[in-house]
């Protein structure tokens, strides 16, 4: 089973669930961006060049925590999006909620247990990567090798 | 769908005072401003600092169907869906809050008073100075006393019967409690009193009513205290009294008094995990359980129906209340 022990977690004082372990840790790269990934599922860990250390140093550094929420049952519904200067929101339905800090460079989410791991990789995966490196800001997001070419095609 | 919260999309914007937070309020909908127009008649208290709320309407949002109430958080951000199709975002850092809502719920005062106010300060609260404590509350001449227990324990019960016997109702579930340098407040929203269905064996008017599916999915009825029941109604009181409800299988009331720190620990212990990125909100709820744990409480254990222990209570009150005289 690639779902931590929280399959099973309850704690009548976190209704939130906020404080779902998520043991499984690992270092990727999206261009200048590393990205620190904890999640309770390691099939939500990211399909992206790892992070080796000995590298060069990353200008930025994000973290993701990405909590695979064994209650939240059904599919992905059509994306609601909240924008605001200091947070992006994506909702999909209980089967996905997104949040992005953009000053605090930390994206937050839980991602329901009918989610598979290929839709992950395919469809939320670039979600992700878009919101992380969209939060530079469009002058940095130049640097970025694909970003702008990215962009134009979702456009 | 995007939605994007700037100062240019939500030009509608006022201000008022709920459970002794100022809540600045911008929308895109003038419903929304009528629905909180009430609420700009509470008078404020500045016991507890201030949160921005800002309100998308989005009638294309209002299509059939309904989904379930849906809380979940990670450290200082929390999404909340709500029925029939709202999303709310809390920023617990920033304390500020997103909302997306139908045109439906937005002018519905039932869906601020019983799921979007008390939802926001049960989330923010902690981060304002405002302590949201599960217990009810009800006002006798000026005073207020505080009734805790576990779930299931009777407190809206309880209170039904309390109220009754001409005690303002303040609430029957949740209390939001602020600590100044007058003292504790304790404030309600006007959130409709929850009782099981098999209350209507004390309490037979409640068959007029019907169930309604609550927010934690059992059937119950919602009735609000002024409109439908007839109570007095209080929006603030200052506590004095605590009582920790038990139920026992033997005839009888008794109140047995109760230590500081038995009351401290229920509370604490039964109280929300806070994430470590809001270190200040643990520290004021403390504080406000404190000093609320320095108020006279007594375990209150009964074995009678709601309104012989409403009776009880009530005369327990009127001797203590003779002897501070």
């Amino acid at each position: 089973m690639s779902m931590h022990d929280s399959a099973n977690y309850r704690d009548p004082l976190d209704v939130l669930r906020r404080f779902i372990p998520t043991p499984h840790r690992a270092r990727y790269r999206i261009g200048p961006i590393r990205v620190v990934v904890e999640t309770n599922d390691f099939t939500l860990l990211p399909g992206l060049p790892f992070d080796e250390a000995g590298t060069e140093m990353a200008e930025w550094t994000f973290e993701w925590k990405l909590v695979r929420d064994a209650e939240a049952v059904g599919t992905l519904d059509e994306p609601l999006s909240l924008t605001s200067g200091t947070l992006t929101i994506v909702y999909m339905g209980t089967a996905c909620l997104l949040g992005l800090d953009h000053e605090r460079r930390e994206l937050l989410g839980f991602i329901g247990v009918e989610v598979g791991a290929s839709t992950f990789q395919e469809y939320l995966l670039p979600i992700l990567c878009r919101m992380s490196t969209e939060a530079l800001g469009p002058h940095l997001l130049s640097s970025i090798p694909g970003a702008e070419e990215r962009r134009v095609v979702d456009a | 769908m995007t939605f994007s919260f700037n100062r240019q999309a939500l030009l509608l914007r006022t201000d008022f005072s709920v459970a002794g937070a100022s809540c600045f309020l911008s929308t895109n909908s003038e419903e929304v401003l009528q629905a909180a127009e009430r609420w700009k008649k509470v008078q404020p208290r500045a016991q507890a600092k201030s949160f921005e709320m800002d309100i998308f309407v989005e009638a294309a949002l209002d299509v059939e169907g309904m989904q379930r109430a849906h809380f979940r958080g990670l450290r200082h951000l929390v999404w909340v869906a709500l029925p029939p199709r709202g999303l709310i975002t809390y920023d617990l850092l920033r304390r500020r809050v997103r909302a997306v809502l139908t045109s439906r719920a937005a002018g519905d005062l039932a869906f601020w008073d019983s799921l979007l106010l008390p939802v926001t300060i049960g989330i923010l609260g902690t981060t304002m100075g405002v302590a949201p404590l599960h217990c009810a509350c009800l006002d006798r001449n000026g005073s207020a006393l505080l009734v805790a227990g576990a779930s299931g324990a009777g407190k809206s019960t309880l209170a039904t019967a309390l109220g009754k016997r001409g005690f303002a109702v303040v609430s029957d579930d949740w209390t939001y409690l602020t600590l100044g340098e007058s003292g504790l407040i304790a404030h309600g929203l006007a959130a409709p009193i929850k009782l099981l269905p098999d209350t209507t064996r004390f309490f037979s008017e409640l068959e007029k009513f019907a169930l309604r599916m609550t927010l934690n999915g059992e059937e119950a009825y919602e009735v609000d205290a002024r409109r439908e029941l007839g109570f007095a109604v209080k929006e603030m009181t200052e506590p004095k009294w605590m009582f920790l409800l038990e139920r026992s299988t033997a005839r009888g009331c008794r109140m047995i008094p109760c230590r500081a720190e038995y009351v401290k620990g229920f509370f604490e212990q039964g109280a929300e995990r806070l994430p470590e990125e809001l270190p200040q909100a643990k520290v004021s709820r403390s504080k406000v359980i404190q000093k609320l744990s320095e108020c006279p409480a007594w375990i209150l254990h009964t074995g009678e129906s709601p309104q012989a222990t409403a009776t009880a209570v009530d005369h327990f009150l009127a001797e203590r209340q003779n002897e501070y005289a």
